[in-house]
């Protein structure tokens, strides 16, 4: 079977009128397939104009931004735990938009240590896979491997088929300052925009409300960093002793760090002063769910707050 | 601190709730055998002894945290993320706080502000068991070290501390350095496997065993003002190294023949007072 030219292809459909709009020459062909015989079997694509094709994808765009303008949650980074917090939220029915830099979502989730894209979990973050469907197999007792690709694409789809949506190519720039200082959105651009000089790309940029902001950004945790600048907060920078189980502290210290900023994964790190973690990504993952669970509690939905009463009666009837 | 043993009222103990697989009752068991003094378990020292501005603790808390191991604490306010962390973590004492040093001396100071002030007399040590991890600052090397205990009033045993504070095995550490590997590394966990039992570890099943140790040290430092002993195989000596903690505590396990003395005089001289 051979493709032949679009400019060709105009002959090939006889009769035939393709759908368009406009003027003729913009009209899409469809390609043709031969058989070894020479003769026409059939049009691959229906045709649609350019404009129609620029119509979609703005209508498709300006639709989801206008719905995100305002969202119950802004997690800022797509990595593996801004995916998984987001993924969480979304699942349980809260507007959820995530917003990354770069042009691919799952930050360093798609490869291992040493660029090497086998990915380790330690039990029990492998109940992570089991939910968005991913396969592993157990390299030792309690250590779970899986291609990083599998994994990260995985997550990716169980994000979105959830229901959160993703902005890429968008940089966080700034937070939006409620009454009191509380954080009540987020400052973006576009990614290329901060990418150039200044003085060839004067855009300003928009804002996105929400009643909390997921800092999810990675060992910058820029959301944070954000409020240092205005005076607001200040991070401790990464670093620790005694430490034997960091992504342990990772998950303990996920949590509300700032009114209307939860902070998750490696953005815990530096808030809190917490040493840097080896490459193994169940740290990231139960910090994503663990930031989601925070999530909720703030938006009085569904995870009631622990009251202390009944936390210790409940530890001490474990131990009995 | 020097209480004076025959007329000590009662010994309070605190609860760690994240660590199950420590039994106070068992430990309190203990030292009413070997002291004779009376001791009673009770709830996370905060819990118990709360107070209704959770705020203020929080940052108190949070400015007990040591975040340069280097410098002492100064008095800077501590940030909104620690005091958020800080008060989470008094609403669920159930959760251990993994990778956190806190100044010994601002923990103890905290504590004891929490006392009423009734209890907070000679007659009633109060020996509280935290799953915080506890240092105290060396004037000689001026950094902070992990301490399993920091004693005085009341006094601290730190779980986490009992684990990360003594020094593993050498041998241990040469095979960590040899694979380079991070503590947060999933092959730290299986090195910790090949060393198993040559050392304390979280939720150890020696846990309360080790316990009731070092909850002497305390109550001998409350009566004597010596904690420790030099003898290795008395369950006072102050171990560095995780083997002499378990030689002591779980081999051994018992007092030296100077410290049983002073123990049974203890319960000798309680005896008679009652009498």
């Amino acid at each position: 079977m051979t493709l032949t030219a679009p400019s060709e292809a105009a002959e090939v459909y006889g009769g035939a009128t393709p759908r368009h709009h406009g003027r003729q020459d913009n009209v899409i062909y469809a390609a043709r397939l031969e058989n070894r015989s020479g003769s026409v079997i059939m049009p691959i694509f229906q045709p649609a104009s350019e404009a129609e094709v620029t119509r979609a994808i703005l209508k498709g765009f300006t639709r989801d931004l206008e719905r995100y303008a305002e969202s119950e949650v802004v997690v800022v980074g797509g990595g593996p735990s801004g995916l998984m917090a987001a993924r969480d939220l979304a699942k349980a029915g809260v507007e959820v938009v995530v917003i990354e830099r770069n042009n691919y979502i799952g930050g360093g989730f798609w490869i291992g240590g040493f660029l090497m894209n086998t990915i380790t979990l330690r039990a029990p973050a492998q109940k992570v896979l089991d939910e968005i469907g991913c396969p592993y197999e157990e390299y030792s007792k309690n250590l779970f491997v899986t291609p990083g690709p599998h994994a990260c694409s995985k997550l990716i789809a169980a994000t979105m088929d959830a229901g959160a949506r993703i902005q890429n190519m968008t940089s966080f720039e700034d937070v939006v300052i409620r009454e009191e200082n509380r954080v009540g959105g987020v400052v973006i651009n576009w990614t290329p925009v901060q990418a150039l000089p200044h003085e060839i790309t004067c855009v300003d940029p928009i804002a996105l409300e929400s009643d909390l902001v997921i800092d999810a950004t990675g060992h910058d945790a820029l959301v944070i960093q954000s409020l240092e600048k205005r005076g607001l907060a200040k991070r401790i920078g990464e670093g620790g002793m005694w430490i034997e189980r960091s992504e342990d502290a990772v998950v303990e210290h996920t949590g509300l760090a700032y009114p209307g900023v939860i902070v998750a994964g490696m953005a815990v790190c530096s808030t809190y002063g917490l040493p840097r973690m080896g490459p193994t990504f169940g740290g990231m993952l139960l910090s994503g769910r663990r930031a989601a669970e925070e999530a909720l509690r703030q938006l009085n939905k569904g995870v009631p707050a622990a009251k202390p009463s009944e936390t210790k009666s409940k530890a001490i009837a474990r131990k009995r | 601190m020097a209480g004076d043993g025959e007329t000590l009222s009662r010994v309070y103990l605190y609860e760690d709730p994240s660590s199950p697989t420590l039994d106070l009752r068992e430990v309190a068991t203990h030292i009413a055998k070997v002291c004779g003094i009376p001791a009673a378990v009770r709830e996370e020292f905060l819990l118990h002894h709360g107070t209704d501005d959770i705020d203020f603790l929080a940052k108190e808390m949070a400015a007990a945290r040591v975040t340069d191991i280097a410098r002492t604490l100064g008095t800077v306010e501590p940030p909104s993320q620690l005091i958020l962390f800080e008060r989470r973590q008094l609403e669920s004492p159930g959760r251990r706080v993994h990778g956190v040093l806190y100044d010994g001396g601002r923990v103890q100071r905290i504590l004891r502000g929490a006392l009423p002030p009734k209890e907070r007399t000679l007659d009633t040590p109060h020996v509280a068991f935290t799953s915080r991890l506890v240092g105290t600052f060396g004037d000689a090397d001026r950094r902070y070290h992990a301490r399993a205990t920091v004693l005085g009033y009341p006094s601290l045993i730190s779980t986490t501390g009992l684990v990360e504070g003594p020094a593993k095995p050498r041998e241990f550490y040469v095979a960590k350095r040899g694979l380079r590997i991070e503590t947060a590394d999933a092959r730290y966990e299986l090195l910790k496997e090949n060393f198993a039992g040559r050392f304390l570890d979280f939720d150890d099943p020696r846990l309360t065993q080790v316990a009731k140790g070092y909850a002497l040290q305390a109550l001998f430092y409350h009566i004597t003002g010596e904690p420790f002993c030099d003898d290795k195989d008395c369950v006072l000596f102050n171990a560095h190294w995780q083997e002499e903690l378990l030689h002591a505590q779980v081999k051994s396990g018992v007092l030296c023949a100077r410290h049983a003395k002073v123990a049974r005089a203890l319960r000798d001289g309680r005896k008679t007072r009652t009498r």
